[in-house]
């Protein structure tokens, strides 16, 4: 094991030092970065766009309500009008409005409330959603034309109510005793989409595995090592190593990201991550890690040039996306048949398990268990035939080895 | 001298093909001791054996006293036939690795891998990669990295191939150098003469099986006899009246006599007919190179010779 360590410590070391590596380590962030605050600094400058353009609103009030509008208006926080009140009339402020520019004359009269029609003079400039936005102050001037009906104020809240249409589903007997559930969905969410970031971004670097058996193999180094260490310290070596790197990925993207999101959203996020229920998925992370990493190294030591390695390498780096395959109809029923299928493949389950944890409120703790057995078997056989590949592939120079060349060497 | 390694009875199969059988030799403290063969015949076989890469199906090896798979492999230093290194990574930061994977201590290795590298002309390289080297250079750092962590047995598969007379001479030097010192060498190479210069003894394979074990001069005297090359204008047919004579080649004036073996060469002399013309006459074993291609070549100088000439 000492001996794995040290091979851990060199691939860590030289990737460390590998200007790509460092690149995408630090370039990642940088772009999530730019992507997300961009497009908010044109936001921003949207907002001042809209504040410098404030719409100029001057209101003739023969009915009483400006101050009721007033309070209407700063309530909404997409309407941004600069309300002004005046006594002169329709005659004297149009001539105005022909020289003014975004403003906006609305006159309430008490005769254009009996019709029901206030006229809205616009100036040049004054936008076209002006009408829309002007719809806020439709209750109170409603209202109003109820009281001068003479409708007492009960009957005029009553009016002024909507109908609203409420859904109940239909439960079941049993369940109709249970509590509305009221948790929090970004209290699953967020450590789930954690612990996605964390076996998204080793498997990532669990990939590098395959280059890095491959590249030995072809720059002939591996028999050196294999003079020091045994095959399976070195193959365990390289899958600690590039946990590692994984990790260390995890991290500093974290570093830039977490900030952001506190600074953006103000969500509590160290309050949702740091849940007793982030270990189970962190396991779940690692085992899907250790699956992949097993493939890798293995089949890493069987290409020497991966230009010409045939389909069946290739096909490989498919297999952490198959859990994709899953994802329609996971989030149309986490606990449908598809969903428990795909947690039942040990290729599909760290993905599946992850995605469904993320949303379900009650955890099926039994397929939980199931899967998370298949998966530990199949880590465990996929280290022993790996290890076998691995020894034999390692050596073997000038050539990719054939499938069935890795058959015979799994069982041999 | 010590015994430091002792290979015994050891054997391996691929599939139903038996690779080695019954290969036996050791190798002393301060010796350098060659292993040759021509192609396929399992020499990297049995040294990778030896340095436990491959598990040989039967034999053992024991190195001081530790038997196969509890030997100290961090005594023992390794330069494979295929060799290479790691491109993008600094020289200084390889060594430091393959001294760190034979448990020696960073500071001394490093003092080490700068005095190699001064040693070997490649000092101020300690900060430049493989790529960037030539690949003479490149073996200069391959050759460091399998002794700097002082191994008591150093194994060394086909150290001289590729290397321009410069840089062999240089090998042979430290090689020598290692084994005045104490260090037990193992190699095999196909450069017959550096061979004969440079080993103590020498362990010949073909197809897998031992051929020849012993001291140069020891393989000499058993395999080889003597050789007589006469300058003078010969007949194959005047040459071939003389006595003890099992093969002759010519080449204009140049006639080579193979003789029987075990020959007094004296009363050889003294037979030699009148009418042979000597210009100039030496007589010479027969080479280990010449051994070498009679073997692998499944051909027997003496009984061509004899079947014509006799």
């Amino acid at each position: 094991m000492r001996n794995s360590f040290k091979v851990a410590k060199w691939e860590v070391k030289r990737n460390i030092k590998n200007k790509s590596f460092l690149i995408s380590l630090i370039l990642t962030p940088v772009l999530f970065l730019v992507f997300f605050t961009v497009p908010t600094l044109f936001g921003d400058d949207e907002k001042k766009s809209t504040a410098t353009n404030k719409v100029t609103v001057i209101i003739q009030d023969e009915l009483g309500v400006y101050n009721e509008i007033d309070s209407i208006i700063k309530q909404q926080n997409a309407i941004h009008w600069a309300l002004k009140q005046t006594d002169r009339t329709e005659k004297e402020m149009v001539p105005e409005l022909e020289t003014a520019k975004n403003t906006v004359f609305v006159s309430l009269t008490e005769e254009a409330l009996a019709a029901g029609k206030i006229n809205v003079w616009m100036s040049e400039g004054a936008n076209a959603n002006f009408l829309q936005q002007a719809a806020v102050i439709e209750p109170p001037l409603r209202a109003l034309q109820l009281e001068r009906a003479g409708l007492n104020s009960e009957q005029i809240e009553m009016i002024s109510q909507r109908i609203g249409f409420k859904s109940i589903p239909v439960k079941k007997q049993a369940e109709k005793t249970e509590p509305e559930p009221t948790e929090d969905p970004m209290k699953k969410l967020v450590p789930g989409a954690f612990a996605g970031v964390v076996l998204f971004s080793i498997v990532m670097t669990g990939m590098m595995i395959f280059q890095s058996a491959s590249q030995e193999k072809k720059e002939k180094v591996a028999e050196i090592i294999l003079s020091s260490v045994t095959p399976a310290d070195l193959m365990q070596g390289k899958i600690i190593g590039y946990f590692v790197l994984g990790l260390t990925q995890v991290f500093v993207w974290m570093a830039f990201v977490i900030p952001l999101i506190i600074w953006r959203f103000d969500v509590p996020i160290f309050n949702y991550l740091l849940v007793p229920e982030l270990a189970l998925l962190l396991f779940i992370a690692l085992s899907g890690y250790l699956l992949f990493a097993s493939l890798f190294v293995g089949i890493g030591a069987t290409v020497e040039d991966i230009s010409t390695s045939s389909n069946f390498q290739g096909m490989l780096f498919m297999l952490p996306f198959m859990p994709f395959i899953f994802i329609g109809p996971i989030l149309s029923n986490p606990e449908g048949l598809a969903a428990q299928i795909g947690s039942y493949i040990p290729f599909t389950a760290p993905g599946v398990l992850l995605i469904r944890l993320s949303i379900m409120e009650r955890w099926p703790w039994i397929e939980i268990l199931i899967a998370l057995v298949i998966l530990t078997a199949s880590i465990w056989l996929f280290m022993k035939l790996a290890g076998k590949v691995f020894q034999t592939g390692i050596l073997m120079y000038g050539k990719n080895a054939t499938p069935k060349e890795i058959w015979k060497w799994m069982w041999s | 001298m010590d015994t430091m390694l002792t290979v015994d009875q050891l054997g391996k199969s691929f599939k139903e093909k038996k690779i080695i059988e019954n290969i036996s030799f050791d190798v002393r403290r301060g010796e350098i001791m060659a292993v040759l063969g021509p192609n396929g015949a399992g020499k990297s076989t049995t040294i990778r054996s030896i340095m436990g890469i491959m598990y040989p199906d039967e034999g053992s090896i024991t190195f001081h006293s530790h038997k196969s798979g509890k030997i100290p492999r961090h005594k023992i230093g390794y330069l494979p036939e295929e060799r290479g290194l790691y491109k993008n990574v600094t020289i200084l930061d390889i060594l430091l690795y393959f001294a760190e994977l034979k448990e020696y201590p960073a500071a001394k290795a490093k003092e080490r891998a700068r005095f190699y590298l001064k040693k070997f002309g490649l000092e101020g390289k300690e900060k430049a990669s493989i790529e960037e080297l030539s690949k003479g250079m490149g073996q200069k750092v391959q050759f460091i990295a399998s002794i700097i962590h002082e191994p008591e047995l150093l194994i060394l598969d086909e150290p001289f191939s590729g290397l321009d007379p410069v840089s062999l001479e240089l090998f042979k030097k430290e090689i020598q150098e290692l084994a005045k010192n104490g260090t037990a060498i193992l190699l095999s190479s196909h450069q017959m003469n550096v061979v004969e210069e440079l080993c103590d003894r020498l362990f010949m394979i073909h197809r897998g099986q031992k051929v020849l074990y012993g001291t140069i001069d020891e393989v000499k005297k058993q395999y080889a006899s003597f050789k007589c090359v006469i300058y003078g204008e010969n007949s194959k047919r005047v040459l071939g009246q003389i006595s003890d004579v099992q093969r002759i080649e010519q080449e204009g004036d140049r006639s080579v006599l193979y003789l029987s073996q075990n020959l007094s060469l004296p009363a050889w002399l003294k037979k030699l007919p009148e009418t042979v013309d000597i210009q100039e006459l030496v007589i010479d074993r027969v080479s280990l190179h010449e051994i070498f291609i009679d073997i692998a070549t499944d051909k027997s100088t003496m009984q061509e010779a004899g079947e014509r000439y006799a």
